[in-house]
């Protein structure tokens, strides 16, 4: 498959299972509410080193929160509900309580509950207030700068974790000028978010490592410097690959975000250096969700499986 | 017309205790089983055919018409439906209601919505005193639903509320929320003395300042996100706290180690 000139090779993005939640992270100006946001989700980009991934889904307008002031919704993702127990409440207390003017909500009804006041909330050493507004209870934290308000739980969803293509280019700038509108174009769709720098991951990995106690170590056949030391994936003209990284709150989510991405991507085309697109897998045979590209490409989104 | 309407045949010449007849319990009656039904009226049992004319048909709507301060114990008890009444009830209308939807259209006797769980009871006048409290011998007042009183709520309203929601668009008598455990209540008017003596938690709203207990302490104003929060998500409160950019935070009752508030709004 050619689109504007970028191949699009015959190969799936294969991602796994992973439990993931929503915060609405609230402040005063959406200045702070960006700060909290990206405090909380910083250092989680893997959940190998990292022990979850996250990002800013996207920000909020005042009449889209609680609170009524701005806002922005994160997704932390975990390989299981019993990690993101403990990473959620970690964050929430070192991240949002401490960030000024803030306030926490949950971002997702359903699911098992992830705790956070209900665990942070002996922070405030007997002087925290609950209130329940119909089924729910909020809890307000006496500190410095005045309250802190947190819901006491939020729900949890089964997402999809590492949905993921290759950006290979000519050139370092053009690969990066792709990935730059990949990543624009993909944050726009709900439900996902691109946990690594900016969106862009350059130190895509495979599995395992001649080293002992090493999980995953650099993916040294799209490495352009090795091209011909290693069994290669990537033909004379490609100079630089950078890879995208998706974790989504559903298998649709993220799949539509993989189309949209590529078409950015396409449209900048083989005139803007783009020499194909690839994805990472490891043959199919560990995770259970398949992306294949053709098929998104072909038939939108929702039609692969 | 939906439901089934009571029309009393004539004023009533003792208290008619109605706390059996709830939606739920006339729904799968037929109107002819439901003329036999007997309350209590006065010292004795009386077929309701003899009190009301009865029109409709069962369907977990109850409409009483005419309603009268002798009718006592109006949706006590109620879990589901809605019971409307036009005019005044007795006392003990909505006692401990766990569902459904309770409307008064005059005023209302004590204890209105005493140990509600859940449901909703709006009453648009004045209801007398121990409304959404602790009834005689018990513990526990209000912990759940929510009370509307449109008018004045008498002495000793929300007194040991643990729960829910009280909102007195009037004036509220004394000794408000005594002995609150949990829960908001909400007074549009001016408060009587005593108000929250022996208060644990919860919180009372109030547009200005009352004369409060020796146990409450002045914390001063604040601009508290709950607000915003509340003024959102508790339509009740919108019309109240959506104007309230600071509060004025008194905490008490101090002399029980109580953690209530009373919460005064400053535009």
């Amino acid at each position: 498959m050619i689109l504007n000139g970028v191949e699009i090779r015959d190969t799936f993005a294969e991602a796994f299972p992973m439990v993931g939640t929503r915060l609405i992270v609230t402040a005063d100006t959406p200045e702070w509410a960006l700060i909290a946001g990206r405090t909380t989700t910083g250092f989680a980009t893997s959940v190998i080193g990292c022990g979850c991934e996250a990002g800013i889904e996207r920000t909020l307008a005042p009449e889209e929160t609680p609170d009524g002031r701005p806002g922005v919704s994160l997704l932390i993702f975990a390989m299981d509900f019993g990690s993101l127990k403990k990473v959620v409440p970690l964050r929430l207390g070192q991240c949002v309580l401490t960030c000024p003017t803030t306030a926490c909500y949950a971002g997702i009804e359903t699911g098992k509950r992830v705790p956070l006041a209900k665990t942070i909330r002996y922070f405030a050493d007997g002087h925290q207030i609950s209130k329940k507004i119909g089924d729910k209870r909020f809890w307000r934290l006496p500190v410095m700068e005045g309250e802190f308000v947190c819901d006491e739980d939020t729900g949890s969803v089964e997402g999809v974790g590492g949905g993921n293509f290759l950006i290979l280019a000519r050139s370092r700038g053009e690969a990066l000028r792709a990935a730059e509108a990949a990543v624009a174009a993909m944050v726009q769709v709900p439900g996902i978010i691109l946990p690594f720098p900016g969106g862009v991951v350059r130190s895509g990995s495979k599995v395992g490592s001649k080293y002992k106690g090493l999980f995953a170590s650099s993916n040294d056949a799209y490495c352009p410097t090795l091209r011909g030391t290693v069994p290669s994936q990537l033909p004379d003209e490609v100079g630089s690959v950078l890879e995208i990284v998706i974790d989504g709150v559903s298998f649709e989510a993220v799949a539509e975000a993989t189309r949209v991405g590529i078409t950015a991507v396409c449209a900048i085309g083989a005139e803007g250096g783009v020499v194909a697109i690839d994805a990472g897998n490891y043959g199919g045979n560990l995770g259970p969700f398949h992306f294949k590209l053709r098929e998104i490409m072909r038939n939108g989104a929702g039609e692969t499986a | 017309m939906t439901g089934v309407s009571l029309k009393p045949r004539a004023p009533f010449e003792a208290r008619v205790d109605l706390s059996g007849l709830t939606p739920e319990v006339t729904g799968p009656l037929s109107l002819r089983e439901l003329e036999h039904r007997e309350v209590p009226c006065g010292g004795r049992s009386v077929k309701l055919a003899e009190l009301f004319f009865l029109e409709g048909a069962p369907d977990g709507v109850l409409l009483v018409e005419l309603g009268d301060v002798r009718l006592d114990g109006v949706g006590a008890g109620m879990t589901k439906g809605e019971l409307i009444v036009d005019g005044n009830v007795g006392a003990f209308a909505g006692r401990g209601m766990s569902g459904g939807m309770l409307r008064i259209g005059g005023d209302a006797g004590d204890f209105l919505g005493s140990e509600m769980s859940g449901g909703r009871t709006e009453l648009a006048g004045n209801a007398g005193s121990h409304a959404g409290a602790a009834g005689s011998g018990s513990r526990r007042g209000l912990s759940g639903g929510v009370l509307q009183i449109g008018g004045n709520a008498g002495p000793r309203a929300a007194e040991r509320q643990r729960g829910g929601l009280i909102t007195i668009a009037g004036d509220a008598g004394e000794g408000l929320a005594t002995g609150m455990i949990a829960g908001t209540v909400s007074v549009g008017g001016s408060i009587g003395p005593l108000a929250g003596r022996g208060m644990k938690r919860g919180t009372i709203f109030v547009n200005a300042v009352p004369e409060l207990p020796a146990g409450f302490i002045d914390t001063g104003t604040h601009e508290l996100v709950a607000l915003r929060l509340i003024a959102r998500r508790v339509p009740e409160l919108a019309a109240m706290l959506s104007g309230w950019t600071h509060a004025r935070r008194i905490v008490g009752d101090t002399l029980i180690g109580g953690q209530g508030e009373v919460l005064a709004g400053v535009a």
